[in-house]
């Protein structure tokens, strides 16, 4: 009984069961470690390797739908890390009684770039972005801005600019999801909500990585 | 529409592209509590919970502060609709996926109470949530090599049961078990449903049953004994 049609190669097909052996054994490794550790810390890190175990059984598959499978199982793999080192943290807080910030301390820059070239820089990386658009457009535009964002800190920050920012950026999330609804439930107008999705989520990464300037000024504040 | 799905008739389907959701008697009667659950949930006041005393007839009413309970309650809510989302979906991956979502926010429910024994269970159940992820995933990824396709509606008409489908609804059952079968344990190891103004914390109770049960339906969709 094999599904797979005729123009596969015989070698891609022959490699479905070493995959999901060596998945199977990444799993028992990890469980074997997690058996044997007994710091939580190394613990976590163990239960992480689990997880990629995870994803080799996803990827092994090798279809197009498994490689839009192998994103939410990775997200989901993130959130629970996220989320158990929150708990970590918190547990080992309350027995200290100690607090520790998520950044802890304020940085310090000390680069001459930052002084001399940050605007040119800047328009580069974001026309680059623009011309990529999507996630990968957003990240590098993103960059584009979190560099002038630093450097324009090393000189006096303008404040109120940002709070705009991460309000425009929740706008456009809002079109990255309209643009998903009009492709499941118009699929006729696929272009319209391919383009929707594409500049919102272009437009959010830019100003994500602009929120993080503003918690970076924060920052400064407290120093 | 003539899909009979273990025996009761398919009432209707949402189709969203390729995630479809559809209702049978059975898991539209599952949906329906679910959903009813949440809403409860949303709308009560449980701040205020009376206690009788013990050798008077007096009531005793403890009252706790609204702001407490704010978080703890969004992700009962959030729980519910999950819940209420893996009932009737179609596809086995967003089942996977719901199952998850469910295990994330018991994982925050627990993990809200700030003392170290209660984070302690939060800690050790987080642990056995994404440890459960491989089983949980891989299965749904060994069923989808072995038959081609995640659509429950398109399982349920195949003829044949391959040994592939049978370890893959093993380790998918390994996997739920591990993400929302053990929230219970952990949650009444914290002591948490005693706690004044929280009764809504039972969400953790029903989602986990229901999921079990919609489980069962699925496996024997998948493995037909019948």
């Amino acid at each position: 009984m094999i599904l797979v049609p005729d123009v596969v190669s015989p070698i891609v097909v022959g490699l479905y069961a070493p995959a999901i052996i060596v998945g199977i054994l990444v799993g028992l490794i990890g469980l074997f470690g997690i058996s044997v550790e007994k710091n939580d810390l190394h613990v976590l890190i163990l239960t992480d390797i689990v997880g990629i175990g995870m994803l080799i059984f996803v990827a092994a598959v090798g279809t197009d739908l498994a490689e839009s499978l192998i994103l939410p199982g990775l997200v989901v793999e993130l959130a629970e890390i996220l989320a158990i080192s929150e708990i970590l943290m918190s547990r080992e807080m309350r027995k200290s009684g100690k607090t520790v910030e998520l950044l802890p301390t304020p940085l310090h820059y000390n680069l001459e770039i930052l002084q001399t070239a940050p605007v040119f820089l800047a328009i580069i990386l974001i026309a680059y972005g623009a011309f990529l658009s999507g996630f990968t457009g957003g990240a590098i535009a993103g960059a584009g801005i979190l560099f002038y964002v630093m450097s324009i800190k090393v000189r006096g920050v303008p404040s109120g600019v940002w709070e705009g920012l991460a309000g425009v950026s929740g706008m456009a999330w809002c079109l990255w999801l309209v643009g998903f609804l009009v492709l499941f439930v118009f699929p006729q107008y696929w272009l319209l909500g391919l383009m929707l999705a594409a500049f919102g989520v272009f437009i959010k990464v830019v100003f994500k990585v602009g929120i993080i300037g503003v918690m970076n000024r924060e920052e400064f504040k407290k120093e | 529409m003539d899909i009979t799905i273990l025996g009761s008739q398919i009432i209707g389907i949402i189709p969203l592209g390729d995630i479809v959701f559809y209702f049978t008697q059975f898991n539209l009667f599952m949906f329906a509590t679910a959903l009813a659950f949440t809403a409860i949930v949303a709308i009560s006041k449980t701040e205020t919970q009376v206690e009788a005393e013990f050798g008077k007839l007096g009531d005793r009413a403890v009252t706790v502060a609204k702001k407490e309970f704010k978080i703890r309650r969004f992700l009962a809510i959030i729980c519910g609709l999950a819940t209420a989302g893996a009932m009737i979906t179609g596809d086995l991956f967003d089942f996977t996926l719901f199952v998850c979502l469910t295990g994330i926010v018991n994982i925050g429910i627990v993990g809200a109470v700030r003392q170290v024994d209660v984070l302690d269970a939060a800690y050790q159940y987080g642990l056995i949530a994404m440890m459960a992820s491989l089983p949980l995933f891989g299965g749904a990824a060994l069923i989808l090599a072995a038959t081609g396709t995640l659509s429950l509606l398109e399982i349920n008409s195949l003829t044949y049961t391959t040994p592939m489908m049978i370890l893959g609804s093993i380790l998918l059952f390994l996997g739920v078990a591990g993400e929302t079968g053990v929230a219970p344990f952990f949650a009444t190891k914290a002591e948490m449903f005693r706690t004044p103004g929280s009764p809504f914390l039972l969400i953790i109770h029903l989602s986990s049953l229901l999921i079990l049960v919609r489980l069962i339906e699925i496996l024997l969709m998948i493995n037909k004994p019948f």
